[in-house]
């Protein structure tokens, strides 16, 4: 039988109803997604989280940190971390509700803290990781206590005993301030640094904190599969993530300078700063602030009273002296004004003053520090004697403004961008800075004024790096360098090799200075060490050009002349010395600052001339021979490595 | 004469651009989801070459007039017939089925072109049967074209290599026209058969329907595939994890997460919204399909685009809706996504016979 109809008619009918049944089909599969991914998306997102496989976080190895010869000053050593697995935990605890009160009892006992201390640590760490990952709660623990709770196991199988790497400054608190320690990351860190995860233990302060990119390395991550229970069964290889270790620092700072001069203080019970720097290129050879802290201490994760300790010292350990220790400069600074006055022409170095112990200037008396006076004094004799009176001349003729510009080239009153953290930048005045900052509402900067600024004293303030970097100024002839501490960086390759980056030794500004006003300034300075009635003659050593600047500042004004030794501690006066050798060719500044140390000359000067023996009679100085290689030389200008932002 | 148009060839670009960008979807989709465990990304470079070899194939199979191909299709067909013959006496056992050829290196699924020259064969038979309803013998005919491949591929075992030939029957059956008569006793036979091939088939076949009913009452055992690709799917919400943010794919949770579960992995990083858009895709892919079997020149194109759009609908269908247990778990992977050389291809030559009958459908051309 056949059947004729309208073929074309028939198909069409047949191929829309496909199409409008395909259109529905996809349409239902929509919607069966829509139910997965939308309405249940929190149930099946749970479940991907709780899903066998684990990741757990390889901590990467930190770089170390040496001096600048190789010698270890940060390594990192083995250590136990004790660590609670959630995931472990949860099938228990369906089955004992008090679990976790006894499971805290258990490691207060063992670990001999106060329960709540416990408690504490359990909801810190609980809330700043994922269900997933272990997280710490007591770290260097001792063998008896792994040994105690390895002995549990069983009984507890949700804390592990983690081997990990703790941070470790094999000399204490040597070079501390430049070195600075470690800490775990607080809100604030994970708020500015997206790499940063909780639990991270980052750089907090010194070359940690501003080299913590390098130093910091990359954390690797195993997959562990894990049964029903918290079982861990196998890894699954091919995710594996290697850490990468963090690079080595090595510093600038020489390891057997640095010890002397923290010995020094130590020794003497002294309260101060010294920096020694490298004229030619702004490496700091050293940099000891006094009273030291030991960065072990506070390299943990579980240190909150123990920075109570250290914000809380009277002889305010954590404050590195040399960068942020604000003082006023005294009497060295009237090396700045003997470079403004002649080589601004207020005096040649011919022009004599006469010193009677005082003298009248816009209508007030100013003393000099020898009651005796000092007789006639040019720019060479005032700078041995450290007569006042030549200096007030000199300022008084500048006045404030000028005294400000020179001040502002020799360094003073900005940060000098070292690499490190906290630097402050002390303050220079000026007619424009009294104009913002009135002294009860009087906007006016009065000439007498000028007279205390003259010889270091008034308003202005600034650190012993700054007074180091105006030092090398005028040692090498002008050239302001940004000083930095770190010397280079190694990076660890893929083939086990380092590729080495030198930080960059770098030249901020250059200032003009007449040649014969350097002449005469740095015999000057000489003459202070090395005459016969200077200063500075406690810092003379056998052989060497040593040239220098003592200083001593008034904490409290007082009339009259008094014995320091007779004051109490804290109204002493504080003590400078800054110097720089061999005088003919600058190698080396040392600046020495006393905190009530009572006399420049005296309590200051000799730990420069310790540290100039060190360096050029004992031969101390690592890596010495390769810096007066000018080829080395060479090579330290052309660094590729940036210097770290600074704070 | 190979080309027979007027004035150039009619290519309809929409609809071949469409089918690049879902292939291009797909090879990002296999990046994501082996770049993990196989860092020199071996797998995701065969697929770009697979997508490669499949386009300039879809070009071939373009240029050649159809009416040649529905000429020598009983050629290709006898050749197919014959590689699955020689698998079945000395084909080598991947996972435990015999349906690969191995040569120089490669190896490719003769199953697969199977499914291209079956349907060629189906079109040229009704190409010239034009009655409205197909009498007892044509059908049977048709069955019989359809059902050796099929036998033979059931023998690999290859069950869902076997049922994707099922929507070549739907065809016959639909557009061939069957009287109720006829529909009575297929259902008939089906509601005998059903039970039967249960019964005689192999225990993990048996397996994967039965699990399909409940897939999580054995999370690890039989179920755990579609249990997996749930998670992963839901986890991924609306917005997705981002592109290769993936956990459960790259893992291995997943299993065959880069060729039958790949829609897993675009569910699990792409989210509710990459979802939607590759549906939409298909849709609108087949759509056209749809609307150029309407303007073919001649009953053979229609027979032609509507068997091959009926395997694009079956393996998007049944694969996406394994994905979230819709439907069982069988193997069969997502045109043009899925990694795989032998479907690739094979899809790739069917969007160039459709665009084929599309360029030729001008009568007096």
């Amino acid at each position: 039988m056949r059947v004729y109809r309208d073929d074309q008619k028939f198909l069409q009918f047949r191929i829309n109803a496909v199409l409008w049944g395909i259109v529905a089909a996809f349409v239902f599969l929509a919607g069966s997604f829509w139910f997965v991914q939308g309405v249940q998306a929190d149930k099946y997102r749970g479940l991907s989280e709780a899903n066998a496989l684990r990741e757990i976080e390889i901590p990467p190895k930190r770089g170390l940190i040496m001096d600048r010869a190789g010698k270890i000053l940060a390594d990192n050593q083995p250590s136990y971390e004790l660590q609670v697995d959630r995931v472990v935990m949860k099938p228990l605890l369906k089955a004992d509700k008090q679990r976790r009160q006894k499971l805290e009892a258990f490691l207060a006992k063992v670990l001999q803290l106060p329960p709540a201390e416990v408690t504490a640590r359990w909801e810190k760490g609980s809330k700043a990781f994922s269900f997933q990952q272990p997280f710490a709660i007591a770290e260097d623990i001792s063998m008896s206590q792994v040994a105690t709770i390895q002995a549990q196991s069983i009984a507890f199988p949700e804390v592990h005993v983690v081997p990990v790497q703790r941070r470790n400054y094999p000399y204490g608190t040597m070079a501390a301030h430049v070195l600075g320690f470690i800490g775990e990351v607080n809100d604030k860190d994970l708020r500015q640094n997206k790499d940063l995860e909780q639990g991270d233990l980052i750089g907090k302060r010194g070359v940690e904190l501003m080299y913590d990119q390098y130093l910091r390395g990359r954390g690797g991550a195993e997959y562990w599969e894990y049964d029903a229970d918290g079982r861990r069964l196998s890894e699954y290889q091919p995710a594996r993530k290697q850490p990468v270790p963090g690079d080595n620092v090595y510093l600038t700072v020489d390891f057997e300078l640095q010890r002397r001069a923290e010995q020094y203080f130590a020794e003497n019970e002294m309260v101060g700063a010294t920096v020694v720097l490298d004229p030619r290129n702004g490496d700091v050879l050293a940099m000891a602030s006094s009273p030291a802290y030991n960065p072990n201490v506070y390299s943990k994760r579980f240190t909150p009273e123990v920075y109570k300790t250290i914000t809380s010292n009277p002889f305010k350990i954590e404050l590195n002296r040399a960068i942020q220790g604000l003082y006023s400069p005294g009497s060295v600074f009237k090396i700045v004004m003997a470079m403004a006055g002649l080589s601004e022409g207020v005096a040649t170095p011919d022009t004599t003053f006469n010193c009677s112990g005082g003298g009248h200037f816009f209508g007030r008396r100013f003393r000099c520090w020898k009651k005796e006076g000092h007789g006639g004094v040019d720019v060479a004799r005032a700078l041995k004697v450290s007569c006042d009176i030549y200096f007030y001349t000199i300022g008084g003729r500048l006045g404030v403004d000028k005294i400000n510009e020179y001040a502002r080239k020799l360094t003073f009153g900005e940060i000098s961008h070292i690499d490190l953290d906290g630097e402050r930048p002390g303050l220079v005045p000026s007619t424009k800075w009294r104009a913002e900052h009135p002294v009860k509402g009087d906007k006016k900067w009065y000439q007498a004024e000028t007279i205390s600024v003259a010889i270091g004293q008034g308003p202005l303030i600034v650190t012993p790096l700054q007074v180091a970097n105006m030092t090398a100024a005028v040692a090498n002839g002008g050239k302001v360098f940004q000083p930095h501490v770190v010397r280079y960086i190694d990076r660890v390759q893929k083939d086990g090799s380092y590729k080495r980056f030198r930080v960059p030794s770098r030249v901020l500004h250059e200032i003009q200075l007449s040649p014969s006003a350097l002449a005469d300034v740095r015999k000057g300075l000489w003459q202070v060490v090395n005459d016969q009635g200077g200063t500075g003659g406690n810092a003379r050593v056998e052989g060497l050009n040593v040239a220098g600047k003592t200083g001593s500042v008034q904490v409290i004004a007082y009339s009259g002349w008094i014995k320091a030794s007779s004051l109490p501690f804290k109204f002493r006066d504080h003590a400078w010395f800054a110097s720089f050798a061999p005088a003919d060719n600058p190698q080396m500044v040392v600046v020495v600052f006393v905190e009530h140390g009572g006399a420049g000359g005296a309590d200051a000067a000799p730990l420069a001339k310790l540290l100039f023996e060190s360096a050029f009679r004992d031969k101390v100085l690592g890596a010495r021979l390769d810096l007066r290689n000018p080829e080395t030389l060479e090579q330290i200008k052309e660094g590729e490595l940036p210097l770290p932002a600074t704070r | 004469m190979i080309f027979r148009d007027r004035g150039g060839p009619n290519i309809d670009w929409n609809f071949l651009g469409t089918a690049v960008v879902l292939a291009c979807i797909g090879c990002l989709l296999v990046y994501s989801a082996t770049f993990y465990s196989e860092p020199s990304l071996s797998t995701v470079k065969k697929q770009v070459l697979w997508v490669v070899i499949g386009i300039v194939l879809m070009i071939a199979f373009m240029l050649v007039d159809y009416h040649i191909l529905f000429d020598i299709a009983p050629i290709l067909y006898g050749i197919g017939i014959l590689l699955l013959i020689y698998l079945m006496a000395f084909g080598r056992l991947t996972a435990n089925v015999r349906s690969w050829i191995h040569i120089a290196g490669f190896q490719f699924q003769p199953s697969e072109f199977m499914k291209i020259f079956t349907a060629l064969m189906v079109a040229r038979y009704f190409d010239s049967n034009d009655r409205a309803y197909l009498d007892v013998r044509s059908f049977l005919t048709v069955m019989g074209i359809i059902g050796l491949p099929v036998g033979l591929i059931i023998m690999q075992p290859d069950f869902g290599t076997a049922a994707s030939f099922f929507p070549l029957i739907a065809v016959a059956m639909f557009f061939g026209g069957i009287r109720a008569r006829v529909w009575a006793v297929m259902l008939l036979t089906v509601a005998i058969a059903v039970p039967a091939g249960l019964a005689a088939m192999k225990p993990y076949q048996r397996e994967r329907i039965l699990t399909f009913l409940n897939p999580e009452r054995d999370p690890l055992g039989r179920g755990y595939q579609v249990t997996q690709a749930k998670i992963a799917i839901g986890s991924g919400g609306i917005h997705g994890k981002g592109f290769t943010h993936g956990t459960q794919g790259k893992f291995g949770f997943v299993p065959e997460h880069h060729t039958d579960f790949i829609f897993a992995v675009l569910g699990e990083e792409w989210g509710f919204i990459g979802v939607t858009i590759v549906l939409g895709l298909y849709l609108y892919f087949l759509i056209q399909a749809l609307t150029f079997a309407k303007h073919a020149r001649d009953r053979g194109g229609t027979f032609l685009i509507i068997c091959l759009v009926a395997f694009f609908v079956f393996h998007i269908l049944i694969n996406v809706s394994m994905q979230i247990g819709v439907l069982p778990t069988t193997g069969i992977p997502l045109p043009l996504i899925s990694y795989g050389g032998s479907s690739t291809m094979m899809f790739f030559i069917a969007i160039g016979l459709m665009a084929n009958v599309e360029m030729r459908r001008f009568v007096n051309a």
